[in-house]
């Protein structure tokens, strides 16, 4: 279907965005890539009057580290994030992720804030951007707070963002020596069914390790059970500690059966897809203790 | 000539720089655009709609309903009169037309349509084929009204009182008694889901009436089967009514016959306006479909591997309305026999009414539902006997000339050397590989084309050497322009840039029964050769008596004639003739049942067939498949346009690849759940195995000129079994349900596993 008729603002400043967003209240939406909104739009599901594009506002943009962080502005696209040297070097398995979201088209036009803000649970960013503990950064006209992505997403399609708020920044810890990350997911549709995140930490040579899933449940899922099963095993042994304790947890994560797949088949996909990201993860972990050594 | 044709078709680079003209760019003056409300429920009465507030909006045109079409002769169809132009009292399915907008552009329109209220009364409905067929399931239709020799042959047979629309019985032999004979006998029923065509344009109609009568430009991939209909629901005469085929971006069935053109002409005969219609993607699923089928096969053999008979029951969901699903249905039964000698053989066809999209013909009609099941059943037939797969085929092979059926042509291919070389060129695929292990299936397609032999085109030789041809030939994709110029170049010996191939239009364009069933390049082709053949005796004359030549001596030479080796350019020959430097000759050829001294009375007019080997690896955790290889090899005779043919057979293949990895419309309470292209997954390059080759064997033994036979929808027929029959081999799975999506293959892995 068509959208129906709205007033377009291009804002080059943020206090401007807050200005419009002031005015016209629950009548506006901001945009980005536009590859959610206007898709709702179009659909119907969603109605507004007034619609902001942030694609101007300069302190959106931008991809930069500050000290151990790695700084993503709202307006990165998964397409840059992807091909972004900074990205590539500091925080590898993110780059990777990026690149196999979706297809280029989406990729090209598609922001990461945009995907963190519309909170669809068939995503791929937020497991591994738990797992790897980035933080938002919301700005509103009061000011900014930095909300860690573990706690953004609340339920499908709900964050901890205020109505009056932007996400500004995605920042990611630097990938250190001596640790790892990685993705997993599968789907034989348009988006995953599921994705499982893994990160390997090596402290004082004693292994720790991050495990989120994705895409099964409404928010990002912590498999804290696991971490706690398999902390301090060395990787070497994990192909023997690993196995049960994955599949317990996954056989007792609550999905629905759907286009996706079965909720047993979904399970059984998170156990084996956090067996495969976290032996992807100790892997890298290794190589990048190796070339930082 | 031929030899001297460019290797890529002239037509590619207009389309992939957007220069190519689609219905959608057409703009004729005073156009208003169409939007359709369509039904939210499966089966309702309509008891009232109210479109007031609609009519009140500024740029509102009309609205039309059902009400509105009393007037005309307002049910059609080819086979069973059943569809409405638009509903009337009742809706079928989730999506059915059931009030139009006229307005001054898409935007009103679609603001319009939730501006209408339709109230409704939802009666007990049927989605699922068996279901429908059962004595207490609701009627979709209480009468049938058949029409016989419409457009296709003969006329369908449905069952009174119930929900079957078609009904289909053959036998040759005596089954029962075989089966008792038979050392071992194997039964299995084989699925194969609703698909949607998925041609990248969706269906997009303009309507215009004048003075002049109707003129449609009609995405339809059958001009003049449209022209009838429309001539039926309008009482206009055949001659006032004017269809215009623009280039069609992609039809595989889902523009076939009829489709959506009635229901835009009536838009346009209700406002007095030409109206624009172009349906979204998600739209077009909602318009028409493959036919879904349940196939029951069982096959009684000798412990030596001889097939000695074979029983085929067919159950097809034709969804709301019957479409040209009767012929489906009857296809489906026939291409399950297979290329094998069957001494004793029964086939019975059903296709069902049911509340879902109608179904449609569609890419090889009932032949890959068909070739699913019963070349499945070979590997499993082969493996409890402990034969080679190859072997256990070998030995059942009809050799060329022996029959698949008493009544049908004899089978004019060699299936043997198509399986060898497939399986040559997947053994060297495989030698290269360096990656995992893969596992090879293998199966085998033959179909027999439904084709009416009745086609005629006009030749235009203008008297500066330049020709037009001018058929009703749909451009849809499959490069059917560049095959017809090739051929009249050939044919009347003139360079192929001195040939064009004029937009179809049937206002000069003579008839020509349709673009679908692999046919059109054949018919044309055959078309064509009279008709230059009639250009040549019209020459030879003209040479006669202005050269005082003998006609028999008279040769036709690139820009002109020969005789010996005297030359006369066209322009030299018919200046003399006509007294003046302009004219042009014009010759119609004409193809019927009885050309070709009668060839073309038996049927089929040739067989297609199709070897098709596959080598997959599956992720065992996942269930995931991946075909690495692919193998299709087919004897089409001779290759006229190589880059397009090539294209149809990948193009096929791939596919092909949907309904056997992912493809399938879902039904949940009467709704489909899946029906965007978001939720229903169609191959990308990314499913494209990594190494696909083709071979073409020009055997030159079709009907056509040079030799040659229709292709296009052949390699379709062997994918689902030849990767079902690669599971089995490689992973001790046999599914017997399509799509084998990554779950169903998981879970047969996990069964095999516990057994
Ligand atoms: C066909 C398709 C396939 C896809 N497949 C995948 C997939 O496989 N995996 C995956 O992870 N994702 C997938 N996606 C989702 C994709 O990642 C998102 O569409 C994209 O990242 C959204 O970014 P955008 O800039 O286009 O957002 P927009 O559409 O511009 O905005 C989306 C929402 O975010 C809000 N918003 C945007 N920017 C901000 C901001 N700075 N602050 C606050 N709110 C903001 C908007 O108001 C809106 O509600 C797919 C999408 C499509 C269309």
């Amino acid at each position: 279907m068509f959208l129906i008729p709205f007033t377009h603002h291009r804002p080059v400043s943020l206090d401007e965005v807050f200005e419009t967003l002031a005015k016209h209240g629950d009548d506006a939406a901001v945009y980005a890539g536009g590859t959610e909104l206007l898709l709702a739009l179009k659909a119907r599901v969603l109605r507004y009057e007034h619609l902001i594009d942030l694609k101007r506002v300069k302190e959106l943009s931008g991809i930069r580290i500050e000290g151990e962080e790695l700084v993503i502005g709202a307006l990165a696209t998964h397409h840059q994030i992807a091909n972004n040297d900074l990205v590539q070097a500091h925080v590898p398995a993110y780059a990777a992720l990026s690149e196999e979201i979706a297809n280029i088209r989406v990729r090209a036009a598609g922001t990461l804030a945009g995907n963190l803000a519309f909170a669809e649970p068939h995503s791929d960013p937020p497991s591994l951007l738990s797992a790897m503990d980035a933080t938002l950064i919301l700005v509103s006209s009061g000011g900014k707070r930095g909300v860690p992505m573990r706690e953004f997403i609340l339920s499908d399609f709900t964050t901890a963002r205020e109505e009056n708020e932007l996400i500004a920044e995605i920042r990611i810890p630097v990938t250190a020596a001596g640790e790892g990350f990685a993705y997993r997911k599968f789907g034989h549709l348009e988006r995953p069914a599921v994705g499982a995140s893994a990160g390997c930490v090596m402290r004082g040579g004693k292994p720790s390790y991050r495990l989120w899933f994705g895409a099964i449940g409404d928010r990002p899922l912590h498999a804290k059970e696991i971490e706690d099963a398999i902390a301090g095993v060395p990787a070497a042994s994990l192909p023997e500690a690993l196995p049960k304790v994955a599949r317990d947890f996954a056989s007792g994560i609550s999905t629905a059966s759907d286009l996706h797949g079965s909720a047993d088949y979904k399970q059984h996909l998170a156990s084996v897809l956090i067996q495969r990201a976290l032996a992807a993860a100790c892997e890298a972990a290794q190589s990048r203790g190796a070339a930082n050594a | 000539m031929s030899s001297r044709a460019p290797v890529t078709p002239s037509d590619y680079i207009d389309k992939v720089t957007g220069r190519t003209e689609y219905i959608t760019d057409v703009e004729v003056p005073g156009m208003v655009h169409g939007k359709i409300l369509r039904s939210p429920h499966p089966h309702a009465v309509i008891k009232s709609i109210d479109a007031s507030a609609a009519l009140e909006m500024p740029g509102v045109i009309a609205v039309l309903t059902g009400a509105d079409v009393s007037a005309l002769n307002n049910h059609w169809g080819l086979y069973l009169k059943d569809r409405p132009v638009i509903a009337i009292d009742r809706v079928r399915y989730v999506g059915e037309p059931v009030a139009m907008v006229a307005a001054d552009d898409e935007r009103i329109a679609e603001e319009a349509l939730e501006a209408i209220s339709v109230d409704y009364e939802p009666i007990p409905f049927v989605t699922d084929a068996a279901e429908a067929i059962e004595a207490s399931a609701p009627l979709v239709h209480e009468t049938h009204d058949t029409v016989k020799d419409f457009y296709f042959k003969g006329e369908a047979k449905p069952v009174a009182g119930t929900n079957i629309f078609q009904h289909y019985n053959y036998e040759h032999g005596d089954v029962e008694k075989a089966f008792a004979q038979a050392d071992r006998c194997f039964e299995a029923k084989y699925e194969f889901p609703m698909v949607f065509h998925y041609a990248m344009e969706p269906h997009c109609v303009i309507a215009s009436f004048d003075s002049g009568g109707l003129t449609v430009w009609s995405c339809g991939q059958s001009p003049t089967a449209v022209q009838k209909v429309l001539s039926r629901v309008f009482g206009m005469p055949l001659a006032r009514i004017r269809i215009i085929s623009p280039n069609v971006g992609g039809g595989f069935g889902g523009k076939a016959s009829v489709k959506i053109d009635p229901l835009v002409a009536a838009l346009a005969w209700k406002t007095h306006r030409p109206v624009r219609v172009c349906l979204s993607i998600s739209e077009s699923m909602l318009t028409a479909r493959r036919l879904s089928a349940s196939i029951r096969v069982k096959t009684g053999v000798r412990n030596d591997g001889a097939i000695l008979a074979k029983s085929v029951s067919v159950l097809m969901n034709g969804g709301a309305y019957a479409d040209t699903g009767p012929a489906v249905a009857v296809k489906a039964a026939n291409r399950a026999i297979g290329p094998y000698r069957i001494p004793n053989l029964k086939l019975e066809s059903t296709a069902a009414y049911t509340n879902t999209v109608p179904g449609a013909a569609f890419r090889s009609i009932g032949g890959p539902q068909a070739v699913w099941a019963s070349e499945s059943q070979m590997d499993e037939i082969a493996e409890a006997l402990g034969l080679d797969p190859l072997e256990f085929r070998n030995r059942n092979l009809l050799r060329r000339g022996e029959h698949v059926r008493p009544d049908l042509r004899p089978i004019d291919v060699e299936m043997g050397e198509a399986m060898d070389i497939a399986t040559r060129e997947m053994a060297q695929l495989r030698a290269s590989d360096s990656g995992s292990e893969t596992h090879r299936g293998t199966a085998l397609g033959i179909s027999d084309p439904g084709i009416m032999a009745v086609s005629s085109v006009l030749l235009r030789l203008k008297i500066d050497g330049s020709v037009a041809v001018v058929s009703n030939s749909v451009e849809i994709g499959q490069g059917v322009r560049e095959v017809l110029r090739r051929l009249a170049a050939e044919q009347l010996k003139q360079p192929v840039d001195a040939v064009e191939v004029l937009t179809p239009d049937t206002a000069i364009a003579p008839f020509d029964w349709g673009t679908g069933a692999s046919r059109s390049s054949l018919m044309m082709g055959l078309a064509i050769a009279d008709a230059a053949a009639d250009i040549r005796r019209q020459i030879a004359e003209i040479a006669a008596i202005v050269l005082e030549v003998d006609p028999q001596s008279v040769e036709l030479c690139e820009g002109g004639i020969a005789i010996g080796n005297r030359k006369k350019t066209f322009s030299e020959l018919l200046h003399a003739y006509f007294g003046i430097d302009s004219g042009e000759l014009v010759s119609i050829g004409r193809v019927s049942p009885h050309s070709n001294a009668g060839k073309l009375t038996q049927a089929p007019l040739f067989w297609e067939t199709a070897a098709g080997q596959c080598a997959v690896a599956v992720d065992e955790d996942t269930g995931e498949i991946s075909v690495r290889h692919y193998v299709s090899v087919a004897d089409v005779g001779r290759v006229v346009n190589r880059a397009a043919a090539e294209g149809q057979d990948e193009g096929a293949t791939i596919m092909g690849l949907g309904h056997t990895l992912s493809e399938e419309l879902v039904y949940q309470d009467g709704q489909p759940v899946n029906a965007t292209m978001i939720d229903y997954h169609v191959p990308t390059i990314d499913e494209v195995p990594e190494n696909f080759v083709t071979v073409l064997i020009e055997s030159g033994t079709g009907p056509g000129p040079g030799g040659m036979r229709g292709m296009g929808e052949g390699a379709i027929l062997p994918v689902a079994p030849a990767v079902a029959n690669a599971l089995a081999e490689g992973y001790g799975i046999r599914i017997r349900k399509l799509p084998l999506t990554p779950e169903r293959v998981w879970r047969a892995i996990r069964e095999r596993k516990e057994r």
